[in-house]
């Protein structure tokens, strides 16, 4: 057997598998977005289901809102994540613990984290509690709106929360291979502490993460079930309004739901091709 | 001493952070109700996880329906993710750029991008409402994740080794049983544990898929949830991060380097 | 130019570990270049790191000059290493990672772009200035790595094992090169090295490091003729040693009384010759020994000889050694001038 055909059976399972489920659903989202639908007799793909969702206000907002929610979580959690890494990668009493609890955050699931974020901060939540018994506060209606707002502010917190760990472990391993020489070069070569985290070991790190923080994006943007706990009724998530959609007794809007799901495929394959020209170019960006 | 005390304060603050959504669920889960603005229940019950742990919630039975579907979802990424890891590990060959591209895509394309099409397909075969059906859905965000952590452990191994123990006699098949496996299995295993959560997680591909038909946890966890029942809610919440606590108990011992970039390649 | 001391410095990783320093004073000379000798473990790359600012002492003095750079951060030292592994950084090019402390400095960049192109120049690497790290091959790395110290005019240049990751056919021409550059510059300099052959090719002046305490501070040829304890004589590769007592100008021991030369210490000692100035054949203090081995090296023949129950070693050339068979006896002489008596 010549090693191609090895290869190409080892890999056939895989492949199949996800062609049939993944690639096949990708494609009959895309058709149907363009409402080709021979059983009911639609032969004529047309572009009419994107044009009901451009012209449509709320498709617009949830997009926005959708971004913005992606945007924000992303930023906040990476940024956080630098400093946890950089922390974790020090050895201080206590370290062991918190290790344990990055990692405890990244195995519950989001549904979890998002009820919990629910019962913190939401208006009868426990901090309006210890905001009442500080005396800031009379009635849960004077706590500030942070759950089902419109700036989805408790889903931004969520996605931090639940993502922060997910960087902050593969910018971790990411240091770990790194070792701390090439910052003790820097430094023996007159730069500051500063200067060589900024210009050593920041660009060494750069790549993942870049890859983590395009990961959180993309699930920041199309997760459902976490504004489906916390998110605001106007405007929806773009997930939740594509649903919404999609079990609509409308048989019309079924084909909107699907354009509004190749919107987020194509954010989602935007990232993709963003980090795929990363990797292959990666540490090939000129001083 | 300064920098010292600064150190300690992030690392408070970081432990606190992480860890507190979890305790208003942990004070819910034994509340006899919970009225503003009490900071603690005035009286504590154990109610919620006796109606949790009661065959009349339902609870016990997602509980078996999604760690079923879990278990099989895992078993399958790794018979079919044990081969292809292998070729993505050891081998570089032309279309190997093309198959991690498609490997990478679910991780980017949200469920939601892919579900209406897929439930259509599912919908003709029949497999709308079923577990079978469920467990393949699940296939898609769990596999490529076997396959990657697989190919990473693979290109780790040295199939010199099996060159060497076919030379001494051994069978295609006990080469493979007796050498390659008990080389790549910590690596599996940690794969096949950490698949598993991710199995366990899924909401959306349950709920469009399953059609309501397929009561998992998460489902059930939201209907209580949005029902106003927070106590039961929270009782249902704790249990479903059991397992992840169980998970990284077992593998606390060898979280470090190298598993820890497994844990890393995890899905967010 | 300043000369560098360190004085009684002390480091242990550990408070309960061993010290990886028990007091270390050493003065390195302005302008020259030092060899840090010892074997792994002794302390070398701890002394290293000490100068260069990278971990800080628990006792003890670094002065450049008059002034104490002990409590200054790295990059105010004027000191700059080159690690072992060449450690470019990957994301700039090889013109990048020369020009980066002068960048660190806030140099204008024309100022910048002319210092490097001169000194990639004069390591050899003017064609590869734009190449990334990864392109290059190991020889390339380590003169990249080199140039982007050495380019700061450090006060102190400090090189860690810089010829250990070379293929053998690379290393002469780094040899070369460092030693080019170091006397060009005038830089002080001093090389980590576990190697006594790469100390005495490279260096003026070797320090040996053995456990943590400088054991000696002398020439090249001086660990050779005076070595200063047995350790450093086995370490230089001795291997005869004669245990017995100085009286006036000579030696009483097992094997008779030998001649030594004027000016040695009185009283017990132990007695060393190195194996290729144990002369065989006729001249002072004649000896009859018996070949027990003969062991052909390539260059150099070793003859393993027993001479009244002491066991010695003679390094001669093959053609000394033609004809020599295990069991002949033959007459070894001791030339005083090789003779050499360490601390018993």
């Amino acid at each position: 057997m010549t090693d191609r055909t090895r290869i190409a059976l080892l890999l056939a399972p895989a492949l199949l598998v996800l062609a049939g489920l993944f690639l096949t659903g990708l494609g009959l989202t895309l058709l149907r977005s363009f409402r080709y639908l021979p059983g009911l007799g639609l032969t004529e793909p047309d572009l009419a289901a994107y044009a009901a969702v451009l012209t449509a206000p709320g498709f617009l907002r949830s997009l926005a809102l959708s971004l913005w929610i992606a945007t924000a979580s992303t930023v906040i959690a990476a940024v956080l994540a630098l400093a946890a890494a950089l922390l974790l990668r020090q050895t201080f009493p206590g370290r062991t613990l918190i290790a344990f609890l990055v990692q405890l955050n990244l195995t519950i699931p989001h549904i979890v984290g998002a009820i919990g974020i629910l019962y913190l901060v939401s208006q009868s939540g426990s901090f309006a509690r210890l905001a009442h018994a500080a005396g800031l506060i009379s009635a849960p209606a004077e706590f500030p709106i942070l759950t089902h707002d419109p700036y989805a502010i408790g889903i931004i917190l969520l996605y931090v929360w639940k993502e922060l760990p997910f960087i902050t472990l593969i910018l971790l391993a990411n240091l770990q291979t790194l070792g701390e020489d090439h910052e003790a070069v820097a430094r023996s070569l007159g730069a500051s502490r500063w200067q060589a985290f900024r210009h050593v070991l920041l660009p060494m790190v750069l790549p993942g993460l870049a890859t983590a923080s395009a990961l959180v994006f993309a699930f920041a943007f199309g997760a459902y079930e976490v504004p489906l706990v916390l998110g605001a009724h106007a405007p929806k998530a773009l997930p939740v309004l594509a649903w919404q959609a999609w079990t609509d007794t409308d048989l019309a809007s079924r084909s909107e739901a699907m354009a509004m799901a190749v919107v987020i495929a194509v954010v989602g394959l935007a990232l993709l091709a963003l980090v795929a020209r990363g990797l292959r170019l990666g540490g090939q960006d000129a001083r | 001493m300064r920098a010292d005390r600064m150190r300690t304060l992030a690392a408070l603050a970081l432990a606190g952070f992480l860890i507190l959504p979890i305790l208003p669920l942990a004070i819910w889960s034994l509340a006899h109700g919970w009225r503003f603005p009490d900071l603690v229940p005035q009286t504590w019950t154990l109610k919620a996880w006796s109606l949790a742990v009661d065959a009349r919630s339902g609870v016990l039975h997602s509980l078996a329906v999604t760690a079923g579907i879990a278990l099989a979802t895992t078993l399958l990424a790794a018979l079919i993710g044990l081969p292809a890891g292998r070729a993505l590990g050891l081998y570089r060959f032309r279309g190997k750029g093309l198959v991690t591209l498609l490997l990478l895509a679910p991780a980017f394309l949200p469920g939601i991008a892919i579900v209406f099409g897929l439930h259509g397909v599912f919908l003709r075969l029949g497999l709308v409402g079923t577990v079978p059906g469920v467990i393949l859905a699940h296939l898609i965000p769990v596999l490529p994740y076997m396959v990657l952590v697989m190919a990473a452990v693979f290109s780790r191994f040295d199939p010199e080794f099996e060159a060497q123990a076919r030379s001494l006699g051994a069978t295609p098949w006990q080469t493979f049983s007796r050498v390659t496996l008990p080389a790549v299995l910590p690596g599996l295993m940690t794969a096949a544990l950490f698949a598993f959560l991710v199995s366990w997680s899924q909401y959306l591909l349950t709920l469009a898929i399953g059609g309501g038909r397929v009561q998992t946890l998460p489902l059930l966890l939201f209907s209580f949830s949005s029902a106003g029942r927070n106590d039961l809610t929270s009782a249902i919440a704790l249990l479903y991060i059991l397992p992840g606590l169980l998970v990284l108990l077992v593998t606390a011992r060898q979280v470090t380097g190298r598993s820890l970039a497994l844990v890393g390649g995890l899905r967010p | 130019m300043t000369t560098l001391v360190l004085d009684d410095l002390r480091k242990s990783y550990s408070r309960a570990g061993p010290a990886a320093l028990h007091g270390l004073s050493l003065t390195v000379a302005s302008g020259s270049l030092t060899a840090l000798l010892g074997p792994s473990g002794s302390g070398k790359t701890t002394t290293m790191k000490l100068i260069a600012g990278l971990i800080a002492a628990d006792s003890g003095d670094i002065r450049l000059g008059d002034r104490s750079i002990r409590d200054l951060p790295p990059e105010r030292r004027g000191v700059a290493m080159v690690f072992q592994n060449p450690l470019l950084f990957p994301h700039l090019t090889v013109a990048g990672n020369v020009g980066f402390g002068l960048r660190m400095r806030g140099l204008p960049p024309t100022r910048i772009d002319a210092s490097v192109a001169e000194m990639l120049d004069r390591v050899r690497l003017g064609d590869l200035a734009q190449r990334k790290p990864a392109q290059l091959s190991g020889g390339q790395a380590q003169r990249a790595a080199l140039a982007r110290a050495l380019i700061l005019r450090p006060e102190v240049l400090l090189l860690d094992e810089p010829l250990s990751s070379l293929d053998p056919a690379l290393r002469d021409e780094m040899r070369l090169l460092i030693r080019t550059l170091q006397r060009e510059t005038g830089i002080t300099t001093i090389v980590v090295t576990h190697d006594q052959a790469e100390a005495v090719a490279l260096a003026d002046r070797i320090a040996l490091l053995l456990e943590g305490r400088l054991v000696q501070d002398d020439t090249p040829q001086a660990f050779y003729a005076r070595p200063a304890t047995t350790a450093v004589a086995r370490f230089f590769g001795g291997v005869n040693f004669i245990p017995g007592t100085v009286r006036d100008a000579v030696f009483d021991c097992a094997i008779g009384p030998l001649a030594l030369p004027q000016g040695l210490p009185q009283g017990p000692g132990l007695l060393t010759i190195r194996p290729e100035s144990l002369r065989l054949g006729p001249g002072p203090n004649l000896r009859a020994a018996q070949i027990v081995a003969v062991d052909f090296l390539g260059s150099l023949t070793r003859i393993d000889l027993a001479l009244d129950g002491v066991a010695l070693q003679a390094m001669v050339t093959p053609d000394t050694a033609r004809g020599l068979s295990v069991g002949a006896r033959i007459s070894v002489s001791f030339p005083p001038e090789a003779l050499w008596i360490l601390p018993h």
